[in-house]
């Protein structure tokens, strides 16, 4: 490849022109490469022929990669969104489930969550009531996975039976700590009588 | 089929909310860009696994570089397929010439067997020049020289291997090559669709 000869112009032209369809031999394709680095002249001409060629590449049909090459991009990137498809911030498409279960003593709740996105580790999740017309009182955070046991606070009104409502909010790592939710409400939900 | 106008402010917009590290927009930029990039891909280097690795390293790229994108000087997919293709091809490069087994009993059928490809290279070529609405600038393309730059272009055959392909010399194969490319430029940017 000289590039230096009376010609060049045309000469460069064309090797732009192979470059760019994908003719040229691997070694002409890497020194064309280094030289559009620093020569505008042929980065230019190179540019003009992607202007000419790759629109035609989008007329092949498109082929849908595997699901694991986005997650694979996020999980290299750290991106909160593993998965794509769904729209809004990832903890608005956890599905999410919890089970709530009371002792016999009904000061004691056994909790568990199921399904949902794995929680990051600088988050936890925190389980409040909402008690009606009352403002929301945390019942502790929730175990990442597996099961929690939480005692009712000893509280003259609470007593699950009188709790409508329970929810879960996302909070930094060890909960809220002015004792009303800081981030974001992932759910709530009517208790249920299940005994 | 080419980029529209829309599509391609969209993409450029996004592409700017990325440079931001907006999270949802890099998402829906992937959505929309990786299946035509994929099959890019695919058709090239007749590897499922190393085209998703290059897709893989292409958003990661997208993803840190995004900023670096100047709309004034190519379209949003000419700028991410330039990426997608140059990789694949200087990886196709490396392997070596002779990677690809070429049968001398199969002229038109592509080597890698994409069930979903309803298309051949000559077809996407020419639903390309339509959807630009340069259809003569390919149609008027000889039958040998259009089906060795659709090749090329699609499923990455080298000189060599389109020599073997088409049953033809190198040298021939080399000059169809060059003037079909001459031709092309010249019709293209007749039609405004070069620079």
């Amino acid at each position: 490849m000289n590039l230096s000869r009376p010609d060049r112009t045309a000469r460069l032209d064309a090797l732009a022109a192979s470059y760019v369809l994908g003719t040229l031999s691997r070694r002409a394709r890497s020194r064309l490469a280094v030289i559009a680095r620093t020569d505008t002249a042929v980065s230019q001409t190179l540019r003009a022929w992607e202007q000419r060629l790759l629109p035609f590449a989008e007329s092949a049909p498109p082929i849908t990669p595997s699901p694991q090459v986005w997650r694979r991009i996020a999980l290299r990137l750290g991106l909160d969104a593993v998965r794509r498809s769904e729209r809004g911030p990832w903890w608005a498409r956890m599905e999410f489930w919890l089970v709530a279960t009371l002792a016999r003593d009904s000061r004691t709740m056994v909790v568990k969550t199921v399904g949902g996105a794995p929680v990051p580790s600088d988050k936890s999740l925190e389980l409040w009531m909402l008690p009606d017309g009352g403002a929301p009182r945390s019942l502790g955070v929730l175990p990442a996975t597996g099961v929690a046991r939480i005692t009712l606070p000893a509280l003259p009104d609470v007593a699950l039976a009188n709790v409508p409502a329970l929810a879960v909010s996302l909070e930094q790592a060890g909960g809220s700590t002015t004792g009303a939710p800081q981030g974001p409400v992932l759910y709530t939900g009517k208790v249920e009588k299940l005994y | 089929m080419a980029a529209s106008p829309d599509k391609s402010a969209r993409l450029a917009a996004l592409l700017a909310r990325v440079a931001m590290g907006d999270q949802a927009a890099f998402g829906e930029f992937y959505e929309l860009t990786s299946s035509h990039l994929y099959g890019v891909a695919v058709r090239i280097l007749k590897d499922a696994p190393a085209a998703e690795e290059i897709l893989q390293e292409a958003y990661v790229n997208v993803w840190h570089h995004a900023g670096s994108y100047e709309v004034a000087k190519s379209q949003p997919m000419t700028w991410l397929t330039s990426i997608v293709r140059n990789r694949c091809l200087d990886q196709l490069r490396r392997r070596g010439v002779d990677t690809v087994t070429l049968t001398s009993d199969d002229d038109d059928a592509p080597e890698f067997d994409l069930p979903s490809d309803a298309m051949t290279p000559v077809e996407m070529l020419i639903a390309g020049a339509e959807a630009r609405s340069v259809r003569e600038c390919v149609e008027t393309l000889e039958a040998g020289p259009k089906q060795a730059i659709a090749l090329a272009f699609y499923q990455g055959l080298s000189h060599s291997e389109l020599a073997a392909h088409l049953h033809e010399p190198l040298g021939t194969v080399k000059s169809w090559v060059r003037r079909a490319l001459e031709r092309l430029k010249n019709c293209l940017d007749r039609a405004g669709m070069g620079r």
